[in-house]
């Protein structure tokens, strides 16, 4: 192309020239027939020139249009983008300012649609019990919010409260029962359906149907009730039709300053609700927290992957406890989801981090495994030149000092091959079995729940013999297989950094959380200085626990050692307690201990070579397995380690004895 | 009577077609000002000193990124060149201290800085600042190859080029992105539908017409025409980098195609084959790295690569390419310090060479010398028990850098070319019995060495 450059500047211009020859000298010259002949085969050439000028202009600018750095993809994806943006725009700011809503309710199936749209179908039989909430957007018709509160059972009128508080004046509510959904709903529930201007809503009763569309703060739309004859029977179904007008986009938002931060905001609340005061229009809570810097930060350059699956509200709080902790640097964190959600990917976009998002392939926990697998993979792979990751999910707090004490801690991580991660989390770090925030522990097993992998053990170890999809393995109890775990041990602070707090998920419930992880200790003091480091080294820490064990005061061990007199009302003292464990892998007694201790009992947690570590009444309190520990040695001949009968069977455990 | 109407017909088609030149002259000059942005820019910036526009633009850009920490260096070949030429003076120069315009000046369409993207923070708010100083910003983004490798995985896109212009003069500022192999990437530039075409002229720009990698420089400050930059501290290298540079990612759509229709095997003898595989590549890798020998990833290892982006578990060796105009005969040594000890040699320099080293767990390194004909290239080889030779033969190639088994590494830019003449057009079928003296479509034989040599072409330890 540059060789023919010079043609189009240089010919037209000698052209134009020879034309105004031509024009002047025409008619001067008419009667000389060479002067003629010259003119005209001089106009023949001209004619010519613009004529291949003409052809190559019309072939470069041909070229230039199509190939300008484009090639078919990009415009497909700017293609399906606009695709996206149709329906928006249509019902943004299209000509139909009405929405028609059907709401159906009865005893086995509800149903919402908007404009046609099924937006809630459930008919699945045991469960979508209670009452569904959905919340539209004023101005666009957008299901923001979908939520479904179980009142047939306590405390879940309570969270309905909480939630329809959050929403802000002006969106379009939705409510239908499927089945039943009065029997837990208390007064303050009720008062608050009274205050949205339901008629039938502060007067529900057992198993009626009930369907209502109404503004938050404005009106009614339309309510349809229908009451149960008898205890034994339900309410007839009923449909609820109705319009729904709705208004311009600026009534919908709020007028927040136009920053960056705000068009984040804006963007974020105006697809969906249930996250309080961050859409607030007055005084909306900061998206960004800007934590204190730590000093000396050795984790700075660590990747921190989130594992997430479709709990919005739990990254969110997840997310926001994570930003705000000492030392994090949001350009390391990505968020991993499991599956197509669009909110999770949402409240990531509201604090502005990374989301990646992972089309399941597998089921149930061989899903969670997969995601697992291919989010560690991905996170190497993004962040090539880190060492080490920090794996979290999205149903933790973070402790302030997090990143504080990883920063303390990590070097033992690549100083000592005997390690196999550290970890946040105490599994025996309860309200009252965890004091010392400043104290570290090596054990046996891996807790998990915010922890720290090394990249050579999952490159070279993990990650080529991971779990094949088709093997329904739990991840983390594949992890603390022997196979993997080689006798290697994690770091894991006394007072735990992380904090669980999901009730919902794979292998959890209310009853399970309430047990096991309400109760558990998590640390909230900044800055943490964590002490003696170094002996956590495999060596220093045997060291360590002789000096321990020689010091500390042996137990009555003819009391019970469920008894709360069994470690004496001091404070500050070490004491050490005997129990039977006659090979390594005789956990008895201990579980028995654990059982009555209150503390994790469904399989064996924190310990190392038949040593528990926990603290009683501000004491810190050691159990020692006789004689499989080697530590039995300490074990003063007179004393007779205790033994604990475990009960007859009864009944299993309550729920799955899996954290994740 | 027709003369005259001859004459004003042609007249008249004289006076149309000049005024429709003029309109065209317009129409490209406006159209395709990037032919004549040079020309333009000339006169505007003939004054030779630090008021010419690029040196303006270049230090309001370095303003915009100093204030914002952003940690830009220059990888403009053209002043790079230039500040290589000049690199004692330009050692020396303190700051202020610079009298005349030298290297900023020059000439240019385009300056181009770089970004390794892990270092830039706040990117989100970079755009508005840059706006306020006058820039006019042009970003472009991709998905990011990093997760093509992993299943089903889609996230945010990452930026890739930026094209900030000020006046008449463009920055243009390629994000790398650190990857896997201690290497670091940019993408292609690729412009959408939507995107003013004639914002600058793009067919000038250095980087962006493919993807490219490169080794992560380390870096130097200097102070060039007053101005504190940022450049690689071995010039030389990178500039030699630059022609080079160019990188194909591995097709991972396909493999994962293939891997559905084979289904992958993930027996314990396969993973351990793969395991000694990649360790015994990597450890060749190093070595013909230190040498500074250009290799490439060849015949089964290719097809590998490019069939299902891993090593084919049942091929039991490693295979690559190397010139013959690259071959140092210190290569054998180098094997045998980091533990490889020499096979066999076949072949001499001149004709037919090949060399194969023995790997821990029995896996094998061979490498194929490549000789080049006028109209196609190939390589030898040599059946030790009759002394017969065979030609493989394969249209001619270039080198282009990929990831292979988390590291960068050559393989043939036309690599379906190359990987057709090897195995034929059913490549994509795995094929475990392979004979390579009959098998490959490309084999010939070659005569048969002189017994009288056999001593030094067929030598096997």
């Amino acid at each position: 192309m540059d060789d023919w450059k010079p043609s189009p500047l240089i010919k037209p211009f000698g052209a134009r020239k020879k034309r105004s020859w031509y024009l002047t000298w025409k008619y001067k010259l008419t009667n000389q027939r060479a002067l003629r002949r010259f003119c005209q085969t001089g106009a023949v050439l001209f004619l010519l020139v613009t004529v291949i000028v003409n052809i190559k202009l019309i072939l470069d600018t041909r070229r230039a249009i199509s190939e300008a750095y484009e090639d078919p993809e990009p415009e497909q994806d700017y293609d399906e983008a606009l695709g996206h943006l149709e329906p928006q725009q249509h019902r943004g700011t299209g000509p139909r300012r009405v929405l028609d809503v059907e709401v159906y309710s009865s005893r086995s199936k509800v149903y919402v649609a908007v404009d046609g749209t099924t937006v809630l179908e459930d008919e699945a039989r045991e469960q979508g019990r209670g009452i569904h909430v959905i919340v539209l957007n004023q101005a666009t018709g957008h299901v923001m919010a979908k939520r479904v509160f179980d009142t047939y059972s306590p405390h879940e009128d309570e969270a309905m409260v909480l939630f329809l508080n959050m929403v802000a004046p002006g969106r379009v509510l939705i409510c239908t029962i499927k089945d039943e959904g009065s029997f837990h709903l208390k007064d303050t529930a009720k008062a608050l359906l009274r205050s949205l201007g339901s008629q039938a809503g502060p007067t529900l009763g057992w198993r009626d149907t009930w369907a209502f569309v109404g503004r938050k703060g404005g009106p009614v739309l339309g309510e349809k009730h229908s009451k149960s004859p008898a205890l034994s029977s339900w309410g007839d179904p009923v449909l609820l039709k109705t319009d729904v007008p709705l208004s311009s986009a600026e009534e919908a938002e709020c007028h927040w300053a136009d920053t960056e931060l705000n068009r984040r905001r804006r963007r974020f609340c105006s697809k969906v609700e249930g996250y309080g005061s961050v859409c607030s229009c007055k005084d909306p809570t900061p998206i960004e927290f800007s934590p204190d810097p730590l000093p000396d930060n050795k984790v700075l350059d660590v990747p921190v992957a989130v594992i997430a699956a479709n709990r919005p509200n739990y990254l969110y709080r997840m997310l926001r406890s994570l930003l705000s902790a000492q030392g994090v640097s949001p350009q390391m964190i990505t968020v991993f989801i499991d599956g197509y959600y669009e909110e999770p990917m949402d409240v990531v976009a509201l604090f502005g981090l990374r989301g990646i998002q992972h089309t399941p392939i597998s089921i149930k926990n061989a899903r969670v495994s997969q995601h697992y697998k291919a989010s560690l993979t991905a996170t190497f792979n993004l962040f090539p030149e880190a060492k080490f990751a920090v794996v979290l999910e999205e149903d933790l707090d973070i402790a302030v000092d997090f990143f504080s004490f990883l920063s303390q801690s990590i070097h033992l991580l690549e100083e000592d091959d005997s390690l196999y991660c550290i970890s946040a989390w105490n599994d025996q770090g309860y309200e009252h079995t965890a004091e010392d925030p400043a104290l570290l522990y090596r054990v046996e097993t891996m807790p998990g729940l915010g922890w720290v992998l090394r990249k050579s053990l999952y490159k070279e170890e993990l990650e080529p013999k991971w779990p094949t999809p088709e093997k329904l393995w739990d991840w983390d109890i594949w992890m603390r297989m022997p196979e993997q775990r080689r006798g290697r041990e994690c770091i894991i602070p006394d007072v735990s950094r992380s904090y669980h707090f999901g009730i919902v998920g794979l292998n959890m419930n209310g009853y399970f959380h309430e047990a096991y992880f309400k109760k558990h200790k998590f640390n909230t003091v900044p800055g943490v200085q964590l002490r003696n480091v170094n002996s956590l080294k495999k060596d220093a820490y045997e060291v360590e626990i002789h000096r321990l064990l020689s010091e500390a005061e042996v137990l009555d061990h003819t009391k019970y050692p469920c008894e709360d007199s069994f470690v004496p009302d001091t404070e500050g003292h070490v004491y050490v307690a005997f129990i039977q464990m006659e090979k390594e892998d005789d956990f008895t007694t201990w579980t028995q201990l654990a059982k009555c201790l209150h503390i994790w009992d469904l399989d064996v947690r924190g310990n190392h070579k038949g040593l528990w570590r926990l603290f009683r009444k501000k004491n810190h309190f050691l159990v020692v397995g006789v004689p499989a520990s080697p530590y039995s040695v300490k074990k003063p001949p007179s004393i007779i380690p205790i033994y604990l009968e475990p009960p007859p069977k009864e009944e299993g455990a309550p729920g799955a004895a899996e954290q994740t | 009577m027709s003369r005259i109407s001859k004459n004003v017909i042609l007249a008249l088609f004289t006076l149309s077609s000049s005024a429709f030149l003029l309109f065209q002259l317009y129409y490209y000059k406006h159209y395709l000002s990037a032919k004549h942005g040079a020309g333009l820019s000339k006169s505007k910036g003939s004054r030779i000193g630090f008021d010419s526009i690029q040196w303006r633009a270049v230090k309001k850009f370095l303003m915009l990124t100093s204030s914002q920490n952003v940690p830009v260096f220059l990888i403009d070949p053209l002043i790079l060149e230039l500040i290589n030429k000049n690199f004692e003076h330009v050692k020396n120069i303190s700051y202020g201290s610079a009298s005349k315009c030298k290297f900023f000046c020059v000439q240019r369409d385009f300056t181009t800085f770089a970004l390794q993207y892990h270092l830039w923070k706040n990117e989100e708010g970079w755009f508005p600042v840059a706006e306020n100083m006058g820039f006019q910003c042009l970003k472009t983004e991709s998905k990011d190859p990093r997760l093509d490798g992993i299943d089903s995985l889609s996230g945010t896109e990452i930026p890739l080029h930026c094209v900030c212009k000020w006046a008449t003069h463009a920055i243009h500022l390629v994000v790398l992105h650190g990857r896997s192999g201690n290497y670091l990437w940019h993408g292609r530039l690729r412009l959408k539908r939507h995107v003013d075409r004639k914002f600058v002229p793009f067919r000038k720009l250095q980087f962006g017409h493919y993807p490219g990698a490169f080794d992560r420089p380390e870096l130097q400050q200097v102070i060039i025409d007053g101005l504190e930059v940022l450049i690689p501290k071995d010039p030389v290298h990178f500039l030699e980098e630059i022609p080079h540079s160019r990188f194909i990612e591995c097709r991972y759509k396909e493999a994962r195609a293939f891997f559905q229709q084979y289904l992958d095997d993930n027996t314990a003898e396969a993973m351990a084959f793969q395991k000694s595989a990649k360790e015994l590549l990597q450890l060749a890798a190093r070595t013909l790295n230190n040498l500074g020998v250009r290799f490439w990833l060849s015949s089964g290892t290719c097809l590998g690569w490019y069939r299902q982006c891993s090593i084919i578990p049942y091929s039991k060796d490693v295979d690559l390419g190397i010139f013959i105009q690259d071959y140092k005969y210190e290569i054998i040594l180098a094997f045998q310090e980091a533990g490889l000890p020499l096979k066999h040699k076949f072949g001499k320099v001149e004709d037919s060479l090949e060399l194969s080293f023995q790997g821990k767990d029995d896996v094998k390194l061979d490498i194929f010398f490549f000789y080049e004909e006028t109209d196609y290239m190939w390589n030898g080889g040599t059946q030790a028990k009759t002394g017969k030779k065979f030609k493989y033969l394969f249209p001619k190639f270039t080198l282009c850098w990929t990831e292979f088994v988390d590291m960068k590494v050559r393989v043939p830019c036309e690599t379906i070319e190359y990987i057709e003449a090897n195995y034929g057009k059913s490549w994509k079928i795995p094929i475990k019995t392979w004979d390579w003296k009959n098998s490959p479509p490309n084999v010939q034989p070659n005569g048969i060495w002189p017994i009288s040599e056999w001593d030094e072409v067929i030598q096997l330890y």
